[in-house]
């Protein structure tokens, strides 16, 4: 649930970017921060490896003004997506209130996709959350690779009952990273309203 | 979901600042802040001869982010918790310490200021804060109007396009 500041008349969420390791999901944050005039955003902070890797998340906030006299924040997160990782997953997910699954369309990597959509269906019950609760959307990224999965295959292995919006991505060069932000951010919003 | 919420409004909140505010200046710290376990700031105060302090938001998930490593670790040793965590540098230090389980307050302060005062003072003030805390109760759902959907999609299609 939102953090409500009353006082200060302030909404804060909590979005997470999930997803097998190297699908994009730093990359989807670099490129909101390169996009977002810097008076609405804040510092990122990045917890990597020296190769780049995510070791613990990245973060960053984003300022979407006002709705009905309430400030609206939003976090940003990711986790890292290595599978040995799993320690740090489970505490980034501490809290979420939205969740972006980045799926990675190369060719070898349909099953990391399935393991890490199962990995975050156990890491939320163990939260006691079912996935089925938390507001969801699923970006299939690297649509420019030669070879690409289909969409369709992936669907199949992330959402077989297709209950998720998506949008197809290429992180690194911006295709996709708004859309799939501002769904997410609505879907989140619309929940609130409806007060749960 | 995952965390209860917590909302902090009207005598509470009055409560929590003027606490922080005391905190302050007795210990002559830089910068106080009360962060929840998410990540957000509660309150801040800070020195009015402080510079101005580091990107807030950046300190309170970092430091939230801390307080839930080293409380899986304390779990993986058999530890309930790890009480107050310090980090000293050469100019200066950062205490934390957990309000219940659902905040951190936490202390920037010089080198020059007495850790054995900052934690005095703290853990005195985080008797009352618990407390205060304890007390809270459910938020009162925010209720909004007929078009809040439609005027944060609006929002969102200003800043994202
Ligand atoms: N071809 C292609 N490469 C991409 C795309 N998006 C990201 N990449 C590249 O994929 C690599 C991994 O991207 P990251 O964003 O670091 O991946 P990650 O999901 O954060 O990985 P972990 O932190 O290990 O979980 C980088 O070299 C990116 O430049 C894309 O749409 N197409
Ligand atoms: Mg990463």
């Amino acid at each position: 649930m939102s953090t409500i500041n009353f006082a200060a008349r302030e909404i804060n969420c909590k979005i997470v970017y999930y997803g097998p390791g190297m699908s994009g999901k730093t990359t989807n944050l670099k490129q909101v921060f390169a996009k977002v005039p810097g008076h609405l955003r804040g510092e990122m902070v990045s917890l990597a490896t020296e190769d780049e890797r995510t070791l613990f998340f990245d973060f960053l906030p984003l300022d979407l003004g006002s709705v009905q006299g309430f400030k609206t924040r939003f976090h940003l997160y990711t986790v890292p997506g290595q599978v040995f990782y799993n320690a740090s997953r489970k505490l980034i997910l501490r809290g979420v209130d939205g969740i972006v699954f980045v799926a990675d369309s190369a060719p070898n990597r349909l099953r990391a996709n399935a393991e890490s959509m199962r990995n975050l269906r156990e890491n939320l019950l163990e939260h006691g959350i079912d996935v089925k609760e938390v507001p969801m959307i699923l970006q299939i990224n690297k649509r420019d690779l030669d070879g690409a999965l289909s969409t369709e295959m992936i669907r199949a292995v992330i959402d077989p009952k297709h209950e998720l919006q998506w949008h197809e991505a290429v992180a690194d060069q911006g295709r996709g990273v708004f859309e799939t932000l501002k769904t997410v951010s609505r879907l989140v919003l619309e929940r609130l309203a409806k007060g749960q | 979901m995952i965390e209860p919420s917590l909302a902090l409004y009207g005598d509470a909140f009055d409560q929590v600042e003027t606490q922080v505010e005391d905190l302050l200046a007795a210990t002559g710290v830089r910068y106080c802040l009360l962060v929840d376990r998410k990540g957000f700031v509660l309150s801040h105060k800070e020195a009015l001869w402080a510079p101005r302090p580091p990107a807030l938001d950046s300190v309170a998930t970092l430091v939230a982010s801390n307080a839930a490593a080293t409380a899986a670790l304390a779990n993986m040793l058999g530890e309930r918790t790890f009480s107050e965590q310090i980090h000293q540098g050469e100019q200066g230090a950062i205490y934390v310490e957990s309000v219940g389980d659902v905040a951190l307050l936490t202390l920037i302060f010089d080198s020059s200021v007495p850790l054995g005062r900052v934690k005095l003072h703290a853990k005195k003030t985080i008797t009352v804060l618990s407390e205060i805390m304890r007390t809270l109760k459910e938020a009162p759902p925010i209720k909004f109007d007929a078009d809040f959907g439609s005027n944060a999609v609006s929002m969102l299609d200003d800043l994202l396009g």
